[in-house]
């Protein structure tokens, strides 16, 4: 308790030395947690903007699908699925689709196509399929002979809306596929070279030319939260039984690898910026404490002269750095709470948009979280801890007879 | 005459230090037997090895050879934090710049030994309270020592140091930054103390006022004992 009393009193004898000390580490910090609170923001943002507008969080497909994709690699039978999937409650939405490749021509023009089979009512709900058409209208689902493809198609084609689309491609019975579709819709979802072959029929549509009854390919589904998907994977993995159904349930970071590896290598650059804000804050208070130890050397002189321990001499000057730090990490957390939740609304706008996975970013927003304020707590901590131990040291190795000559 | 008990016994403590290369034979052989209840002072003039010798008998220093035995202890036989034990519980000090720890109060400065040795709290308040009746200060209790006069902080230090009831009180110089008057006043007051409660005190002094009140004093000249006496 003296120690604590001693430390306490001896941080507000010296005010301006504990402010400086307390600014690096409040300012370090404050930036911590918003940085974090952005990047966690930001890149959710990006995870989350790019899974519902594409791929959805949770994919189910036939085992070994993902790896070997094959026209014959189904879901028999999807409807059971569906029936799964709307009894759970954290389950946003979800979208059937089929896959298959062909050949498509207008007048002397041909491109190669890969055909995807999409219920339009399902997919509006689940991604944001609807707001990628720049030309023409959505289909309904019922239509038989619509048709809407890429804009890089479309330029390939030179295709317009309400022009005719012969498709080519081989059904699952091993036939001839083929048919005429018009042109009702044109799209950009910012990925070009996805652009460049997307060829949507509606699903029904499409599970006739290639014979495929009522099977699909894949079965994608957004959730409500990030946080939801590898617990309710695990949930769904049970649910449908995978194993007796030949099945897999995959998460994005699976399906959409090279976009999760793009997120993870981004996240490394975080945590790096973070040491040096680390580091930064480290030089700060090392050079306050080591001068404020300095300066009271012959106190530490007489306390050990007159029995102190060394350890309670480190105890005393970390005791001191440590009440700087929660005091900054008290008033740091409601600073930081406030910036994080003013970004969160009002977001940040970049003058260049950011591109990820074909999808332009424009304006950026914070997160607020528990680990954008127990990260930087548990950093500063530390890393007061750890930095002031050398003068701690310094301290409680004071030679009293030395320090006392001191006048 | 009475035999007292031995408190503090030296066998031929040399020091030899380097100071910027040049070594410097502080203390040169000293042999002495300081007993219990004296009131001592070693004189000398600057650089005759009084602080040293102090220093090596309270363990802040250590010594180069020889021997010192305090209240029947080698100090030779007490290792690092072991030392700091021995200096709380056996040895009270007192400086020449009083040394008091400034974001203490008087209380707490006196107390802060006890605090060390684990004394439970309505002991350490008592007790507080006895030694600060008997330098005269009671009433200052819960103030800080940056509000009190230089000869007050040094009564406090000297509470500081008795109030634990050490074997020994080493005083390096205490009189030194007070005024003659306060320097006296201070001084019948430890001389009070020590025949009140018995207490062995040691000056490292060359303060005429102090050599006077001592009734055995030890002369220091170039590190040797070049005189002992005992006054009637």
């Amino acid at each position: 308790m003296i120690m604590w009393k001693i430390a306490l009193r001896n941080i507000i004898r010296q005010k301006r030395r504990s402010i400086l000390t307390a600014l690096s580490m409040f300012g370090g910090f404050v930036l911590a947690a918003f940085f974090i609170g952005f990047s966690d923001g930001t890149y959710n943002g990006i995870i989350d903007t790019f899974t519902r507008s594409q791929t959805g969080h949770i994919q189910v497909h036939a085992k070994d699908y993902l790896a070997h994709p094959s026209l014959y690699k189904t879901i028999d039978r999807p409807a059971e699925i569906e029936k799964i999937l709307e009894q759970m409650d954290k389950v946003d939405s979800w979208t059937p689709r089929l896959y298959s490749a062909g050949l498509a021509s207008v007048g002397e023009k041909s491109a190669g196509v890969r055909i995807i089979g999409i219920d339009p009512e399902r997919e509006v709900l689940t991604t944001k399929f609807a707001e990628k058409v720049i030309s023409g209208s959505m289909f309904a689902a019922e239509d038989a002979h619509a048709v809407m493809i890429g804009k890089g198609l479309a330029k390939l084609l030179h295709a317009v809306v309400n022009e005719d689309v012969v498709i080519v491609s081989q059904a699952a019975d091993g036939s001839i596929a083929n048919d005429r579709y018009k042109v009702v819709g044109i799209l950009e979802s910012g990925d070009e070279i996805s652009d460049r072959s997307s060829f949507y029929l509606p699903l029904a549509a499409a599970q006739e030319l290639l014979v495929m009854g009522a099977r699909v390919h894949e079965i994608a589904l957004t959730v409500r939260s990030l946080l939801d998907v590898a617990p309710l994977r695990e949930i769904l993995e049970k649910k449908i039984r995978v194993g007796e159904a030949n099945l897999s349930v995959e998460p994005w970071q699976v399906f959409a690898r090279s976009f999760y590896i793009a997120m993870q290598a981004d996240k490394a650059g975080m945590w790096i910026t973070l040491l040096i804000i680390v580091l930064v804050v480290a030089v700060g208070v090392l050079n306050t404490v080591l001068m404020s130890v300095l300066e009271r050397r012959r106190e530490y002189g007489v306390l050990k002269a007159v029995g102190t321990k060394p350890g309670q001499i480190i105890e005393m000057v970390l005791l001191e750095v440590n009440i700087l730090g929660v005091i900054c990490i008290v008033l740091g957390t409601a600073v930081g709470l406030l910036l994080n939740y003013i970004f969160s609304i009002h977001g940040i706008s970049m003058s260049e948009p950011m591109t990820y996975g074909g999808i332009k970013f424009q304006h950026m927003f914070t997160e607020i979280n528990a680990r954008s304020f127990i990260i930087p707590a548990v950093t500063v901590l530390l890393s007061a801890t750890l930095v002031g131990f050398f003068p701690a040291l310094k301290a409680a190795r004071t030679d009293p007879a030395r320090a006392m000559r001191i006048h | 005459m009475e035999k007292q008990t031995p408190i503090i016994v030296t066998e031929n403590v040399k020091k030899t230090y380097e100071d910027n290369g040049v070594e410097v034979r502080a203390v040169r052989g000293v042999d002495l037997t300081i007993s219990a209840g004296e009131f001592t002072a070693i004189v000398g003039p600057s650089g005759s090895g009084k602080t040293t010798f102090l220093n090596i008998i309270s363990g802040l220093d250590t010594l180069t050879s020889g021997r010192v035995v305090l209240n029947g202890k080698p100090l030779s036989d007490i290792k690092g934090s072991e030392l700091s034990d021995f200096r709380r519980d056996h040895i009270g000090f007192i400086f020449q710049a009083y040394n008091l720890i400034p974001v203490l109060t008087v209380e707490e400065n006196v107390e802060y030994i006890m605090l060390l040795q684990g004394v439970p709290k309505a002991e350490r308040h008592k007790r507080v309270m006895e030694i600060l009746a008997d330098v005269g200060l009671r009433e200052y209790a819960q103030r800080l020592p940056a509000k009190l006069s230089g000869g007050q902080q040094q009564r406090v230090a000297v509470a500081r140091a008795m109030v634990s009831n050490p074997d020994l009180i080493l005083a390096d110089e205490p009189t030194a930054n007070l005024d003659s008057k306060t320097g006296s006043e201070l001084l019948d007051m430890m001389k009070e103390l020590n025949e009140k409660k018995g207490m062995t005190f040691l000056f490292s002094t060359h303060d005429e006022m102090i050599m006077k009140r001592a009734r055995r004093v030890i002369t220091l000249k170039d590190g040797i004992v070049a005189a002992d006496v005992l006054k009637k």
